[in-house]
Order: C-alpha cells, then sequence, then structure tokens
C-alpha cells in the first residue's frame, strides 16, 4: 500500500484531533491548573475543598440523589423496555415515545411543572417537592427513558430464534427471567451506569429544587465567586466518577452495538388478559411522569399577549438556540459519521471510550475546561463568540452520532464496500457513492438526535455562551428568577416545540428504518 | 510460468488457523476450481488474491510481481486487476444496473461514452439489455447474478474471483449461467478461481480442480 499517506488517515487524525481540541484539551487544562499553582504542584485547591464543612455533605448529597435515582429508572425502566419490546401491550409505540419526552426538554422543565402542580394544590404540600423527594422524582422522570429505551434495544436485539428455543421448554416468564434478560443485561446496566452519571452531574434541577450538590457548589464557584481553582476542583471528582462510570461500560459492554428494529420480532408475549392492567399501569405512569407535569407547566402558555410577550423577551434567544443546535447537529452528524466509518474495523474501542468518557462528564465540569483553555487574548475570536458553545456541543454529544453511525454501518454488508474497492474506487469514491447514500436515514436520525440533545442543553448553554448571546434553555433560567409564570409558560412550550417536532420526526425515521425494505 | 501464485501462505484469525504453509499456482487463462467444505479456508484465498485480506506468512505473486507478503499488502486491491463476484453478489442496492456496473469503470477513469458502450455490450452478453435502469430488489434471483458477473467483468480484469456465486440457484438456473460463464470465459481469457463445495458446479467448470481440506490443501 506505498508509505503515502492515505486520504483516510489524514481525515481521521482530523477528525481526532477536532474531539481533542473541543474536549480532551479543555478536561486536561482543568486538571493541569487545578494541581498547579503559582508555578508550582500543588494540591492545595483540594485540600481546601476537602477541609471545608460542605464538601463532604455536598458529595454525599450527590452520590444519594444519582443512586435514588438510578434505582427508580431501573425498577421502572426495566420492565418497561422488556414489556415495549417483547409483549403485545396496546399503543406500546406511542406510549414508549411519550415517556421519552422529558429527556428531549431541559431538565428543569419537568420540575417547573410540578412547582405549578404543587402551588395548585396549595402550599403546604410544597415540601416534599423543594428537597431531595423532588429532585429523585425530576430526575427519575428525565433519565428514565434512557433505561427504557436501551432496554427495548438490547431486548429487542436479542435473537428471537433463541427465545423461541426456550418457548418450546418453558412459559415466557421463564423465558424472559433465563434468556432474555442475561442476554440484555449488558445494554441494561450500561443504561443504569449512564443515568448514575448523567443524575450524578446535574445541575439545574437540583439548584432549582434547592437540593445542594457538588455540581452546584462547582457553578457556584465559577459564576458568583469566580474562584476557577475552587471550581475546577469540585468539578474534577465529577469527571474522576464518570471515567470510572465508563470503564465500567466499557469492561461490561466491550462496545456491543444496538440498533433499533421493529417492536415485536422474535418472542412476543401475549399478555392475555393481564392486558388492560399493563396497559392502565404504563398509563398512568406517562400521565404521572409526563403528562401531568408538562400540562401544569404549559396550562397558561395559551395566551396570545403571553405568547407576544415571550416573543418580544426571548424571540432572539429561540432563534439563536434553533441556529447553534443545527450548526453543532451538523458538525456532530459529519463528526461521528467520519469516525464510526474511518474505526468500524479497527480503533472502535478508543473512539468509543473517548467520546463517551466527554458525553458522562457533566456539562458543568466540561464548560469550565473551556472556559479555563480559551479564555485568553489570542482566542478571544473563540471564546467570546458562539464557537465556544459549539465546542462544548461537539464534544459533549460526539458520542451519540458515532455510536448511531456505528450502528448504521453494521447494517451495510461489508461485500459492498469490498465489491467497490475492487471496482478500483478510491476511498473517497466509496464513501460519498457507497456509505453515504446507504446511510441516509443514519444520518438523518444521528442528526435529529444531536440537534435535540443541544437543544435542551443546560450547563454549556449557561457557562459557555458568549454576552448577550444566550440560547433559549439559559434565557429561561434567568427569566424565571423575576418572569410572570404566563411568560414562562409561553418560552417553555415553544422551547417543548422547538424539540417534539424533531422527535416526532425522529421517531417516523426509525419506523420507518426497522421496516424490512 | 504461473498468473497467480501463493507461496507458503498462513492465515489465521484470532486462535483459529484458516491456512496453514498453503501453496498454489494459477495458469493464465486457467478455471481453477477450490472445492472443500466449508471452513476449509476457500473463501479465505480468494480474499487473500483480491487483497481483501493480508497474508500473516508467505508470498503471493500476480504475473511476477509481489502484491503481498507476511503481514503486508504491497499493491492495493483496486490495483490488481482482479473482479469478485461475491456470495451474497453485494449488488449496491442504492443503484441501478447501469450505475451498478458504471460504478468501476468511472472509478478506472475510462470515457462515459466508451463506458456506457461496454455496459450496453456486456449486458447484452448475459441478457439483460432490457434491464438497465432496474434496481437489484427488481431483478429475480438469476438475473442479480448475472449482474454481479456483468458487473465483475466489464472493467476487463485479467482475475475473475467467484465466492460459491450459485449456491442458493436451481440446477436449471445453474447450468444456464454456468454455460455463460464459460461463454465470457473464451471471449475474454480470463484467469477464474472459482470457490464452491458442489460437486455439479465443479464438473461444470473446472479445467482444474483443488481439493481443499481443514487447513492444508491437497493439490
Amino acid at each position: 500500500m506505498g508509505r503515502t499517506v492515505r486520504a483516510e488517515t489524514i481525515v481521521l487524525w482530523l477528525c481526532v484531533a477536532v474531539v481533542a481540541i473541543a474536549g480532551l484539551a479543555p478536561i486536561a487544562v482543568m486538571v493541569f491548573e487545578s494541581v498547579w499553582q503559582h508555578g508550582h504542584f500543588s494540591l492545595d485547591h483540594y485540600r481546601e475543598l476537602i477541609s471545608t464543612a460542605r464538601f463532604w455533605p455536598l458529595f454525599g448529597n450527590s452520590i444519594r440523589l444519582a443512586l435514588a435515582t438510578t434505582t427508580v429508572c431501573g425498577v421502572i425502566g426495566v420492565p418497561a423496555g422488556i414489556l415495549f419490546a417483547k409483549s403485545d401491550l396496546p399503543l406500546r409505540s406511542g406510549l414508549m415515545w411519550l415517556l421519552t419526552v422529558p429527556f428531549v426538554l431541559p431538565p428543569y422543565f419537568i420540575a417547573l411543572g410540578w412547582s405549578r402542580v404543587v402551588a395548585c394544590v396549595g402550599a403546604n404540600t410544597s415540601d416534599w417537592l423543594f428537597g431531595f423527594g423532588g429532585c429523585v422524582l425530576v430526575l427519575s422522570s428525565v433519565f428514565l427513558p434512557i433505561v427504557t429505551l436501551l432496554t427495548f434495544a438490547s431486548a429487542s436485539n436479542v435473537d428471537g430464534r433463541l427465545e423461541e428455543a426456550g418457548r418450546l421448554a418453558s412459559g415466557w416468564p421463564a423465558v424472559i427471567r433465563r434468556i432474555t434478560l442475561p442476554l440484555s443485561a449488558p445494554g441494561i446496566l450500561f443504561s443504569l451506569v449512564l443515568a448514575f452519571l448523567l443524575a450524578i452531574g446535574e445541575l439545574s434541577v437540583p439548584s432549582f429544587l434547592r437540593y445542594p450538590v457538588l455540581p452546584v457548589l462547582s457553578f457556584t464557584q465559577f459564576a458568583a465567586s469566580y474562584n476557577f481553582g475552587a471550581a475546577t476542583a469540585a468539578a474534577v471528582p465529577l469527571a474522576a466518577l464518570a471515567l470510572v462510570g465508563v470503564l465500567v461500560e466499557s469492561a461490561v459492554l466491550q462496545n456491543r452495538v444496538f440498533t433499533f428494529r421493529s417492536i415485536g420480532r422474535g418472542l412476543l408475549i401475549p399478555l392475555g388478559r393481564w392486558k388492560p392492567f399493563a396497559a392502565a399501569i404504563v398509563g398512568l405512569l406517562t400521565v404521572a411522569l409526563v403528562i401531568l407535569p408538562l400540562s401544569a407547566l404549559f396550562a397558561d402558555a395559551f395566551s396570545m399577549s403571553a405568547m407576544h410577550n415571550a416573543m418580544q423577551r426571548a424571540g432572539a434567544s429561540v432563534v439563536r438556540s434553533v441556529i447553534y443546535s443545527a450548526i453543532a447537529a451538523t458538525i456532530l452528524m459529519t463528526l461521528g459519521f467520519l469516525l464510526a466509518h474511518l474505526t468500524r474495523d479497527r480503533g472502535q474501542r478508543l473512539v468509543n471510550f473517548l467520546t463517551l468518557a466527554l458525553f458522562a462528564i457533566p456539562g458543568t465540569v466540561l464548560s469550565i475546561g473551556l472556559v479555563r483553555l480559551w479564555n485568553s487574548p489570542v482566542t478571544w475570536f473563540i471564546y467570546a463568540t458562539p464557537a465556544l458553545l459549539i465546542l462544548g456541543y461537539t464534544a459533549q454529544y460526539c458520542a451519540v452520532t458515532t455510536r448511531l453511525s456505528l450502528a448504521g454501518f453494521f447494517l451495510i454488508p461489508k461485500t459492498f464496500d469490498e465489491a467497490a474497492r475492487l471496482s478500483g474506487a478510491s476511498w473517497a469514491r466509496r464513501l460519498f457513492r457507497i456509505f453515504v447514500p446507504l446511510s441516509t436515514r443514519t444520518l438523518i436520525c444521528a442528526w435529529l438526535a444531536a440537534y435535540i440533545l443541544c437543544l435542551r442543553d443546560v450547563p454549556l448553554a449557561l457557562m459557555t455562551a458568549p454576552p448577550g448571546g444566550d440560547p433559549l434553555p439559559a434565557r429561561i433560567l434567568t427569566l424565571m428568577a423575576n418572569g410572570a409564570p404566563p411568560l414562562i409558560a409561553s418560552l417553555c412550550l415553544i422551547m417543548a416545540m422547538a424539540s417534539l417536532i424533531p422527535l416526532a420526526i425522529l421517531a417516523r425515521v426509525i419506523r420507518a428504518q426497522a421496516m424490512p425494505a | 510460468m504461473n498468473h497467480i501464485e501463493l507461496d507458503g501462505v498462513s492465515k489465521t484469525f484470532g486462535e483459529r488457523v484458516v491456512l496453514n504453509d498453503l501453496s498454489l499456482g494459477v495458469e493464465k487463462a486457467e478455471r481453477l476450481v477450490l472445492f472443500g467444505p466449508s471452513g476449509s479456508g476457500k473463501t479465505t484465498v480468494l480474499r487473500l488474491i483480491a487483497g481483501l485480506e493480508v497474508p500473516d506468512k508467505g508470498e503471493i505473486q500476480i504475473e511476477d510481481r509481489i502484491v503481498a507478503s507476511s503481514g503486508k499488502n504491497h499493491v492495493p486491491p483496486e490495483k490488481r486487476d482482479v473482479g469478485m463476484v461475491f456470495q451474497d453478489l453485494a449488488l449496491w442496492p442504492h443503484m441501478t444496473v447501469q450505475q451498478n456496473l458504471m460504478f468501476g469503470l468511472t472509478a478506472r477513469r475510462i470515457q462515459k461514452r466508451e463506458a456506457e458502450v461496454r455496459i450496453r455490450e456486456m449486458l447484452n452478453r448475459v441478457g439483460l439489455e432490457n434491464r438497465m435502469q432496474a434496481k437489484p430488489h427488481q431483478l429475480s434471483g438469476g438475473e442479480q447474478q448475472r449482474v454481479a458477473l456483468a458487473r465483475a467483468l466489464v472493467s476487463r480484469p485479467s482475475i475473475l474471483l467467484m465466492d460459491e456465486p450459485l449456491s442458493s440457484l436451481e440446477d436449471e438456473r445453474k447450468r444456464t449461467i454456468a454455460s455463460d460463464l464459460l461463454g465470457l470465459h473464451s471471449q475474454f481469457g480470463f484467469t477464474l478461481v472459482y470457490v464452491t463445495h458442489d460437486q455439479a458446479e465443479t464438473d461444470l467448470l473446472a479445467s482444474r480442480v483443488c481439493r481443499m481440506r481443514d487447513v492444508q490443501p491437497a493439490v
């Protein structure tokens, strides 16, 4: 193959460089600065942090909150995922997408919705919401879709023939217990690790519901006290936890790739007389976790004056949100597609590990790193512009588009590429003539998923957006302090529409993808 | 003088030894059939000749040029002048029959007009001149086989590799396509290396048979 550097090698290194500049460099700088003071190595920031009376209680609160959220997500999400994947539950597709809604909205929306519910019921009931219980309820609603969808995907990927072979020997409960669940276990474990990591790094919900946790301390040190050293030292334990979580994922899952298939392949459990009961339970769950808080949130949104006021006060933020998210989604789609394409045979584990570590690192941690790295006169053109925010989005969500693309590549027979290669086509030609046309749906899915995730992001929007250039989730959070409820409700509705329309398209694309050609 | 020469070639996949010290020569315009059970390494031999796999040990020569040796491919697949019909045919589903054939010709920078003439001739030769604008899923199994054959031959390679392409067809259709293949062979004079585990296909096509057993071939 000669000694000349091939085009794909150059493109691969360019992609790696983008990930390194966007995500790895800020984290490295942040860790370095937390142990480097006045020109020499020092652990003073950490000593100071650990010796403060607040650190250990906050650390304990963070762990407690994440564990409780993960437990609730596991207890509800795993049976729900299995039910959606393997049973004849009526309306299961619609119910599953409805349960996904809280995840595609900024997490504090559900908290805000519950605060409206509580306000309607009466002031005495607010105690349980503003504290540990409320945080667990809200974060469980927000992260439940991760466990449900990944359990669904894992269970759907279990070879139907294995279950049918088991069905010949025993009833479906035993088949689920002894075949489906063990074979889906790595995916389920991964979803639980992910829910834990996202819950431990969550900033907006605990700060709104006044439950003190480590990310809030880190954010306060950064935004209010301007103490970068302390903010960084508070952020590093969160980054370390994320790294441990990803190592667990990497060891257990070994980069298994999941593809979404249509509902009902393989074993299909007839619920029989339990069908109405199961449907009622899932329906009630959907009402309690999604419909009730969101209805309360949007109840005041539909007056013309509120909508007009909302557009006047935050119209520019809406446009900015959509533009920033669209630009980031386009970069993420391209980057994920190229990384997945270039590493599908070699280097996949390393890329998966790095991108997942960046996904699991809390947005507050990444934001502090980005600000530390780019806040200098030389790099002002990045620091003072939306480029910083887009770099943050790129680092945080690259794992999603890379994994979606990888799952798409597994559906394309390897021989298509080999045949093209033997025909004399260069790498670029094979990429654009074979892989891109065959991956249209994958690319659409990746773009929409990235767009939704960027649009709903709060910490990066709050901490890295340029002055006067805040996206909508940050704008709403700012206006919540003194804005009238109808104004906030209208803004939330606009934000929800911007997220839910792409989600509806995504649902259609995935359904179409699941259908045989 | 051999057109293709494999000298002491070994190949393992993880722990599994697929080929162990295989030496094999194929003369120009010969029709060699690699015959043997599943897992005997027949497909691996084709993929090594094509450059889609790299030998762990040994050397592969095509027309006296070393194209691969011990862990390294010296000549990439697209420069080996090889056409291949895959077991699953690998017809690109988003392209028409004409586009499937055009792809390789454009990559080899053949003038568009000449390419169109070649495609028409080739499709005429395999009886598919009326199916140029069809997509693979609109073709019958036999038609798909012939498109795959036409695609492999349209760029006039000196070597044609075929990996059990007829295994899914009925006997009658097998005989028709085998007879087409023999006609194309006499017209274009390519060297054919054909993999099968079917004795009937071997009898129809082979000018020489290499029987492959587990790991070691017996020529």
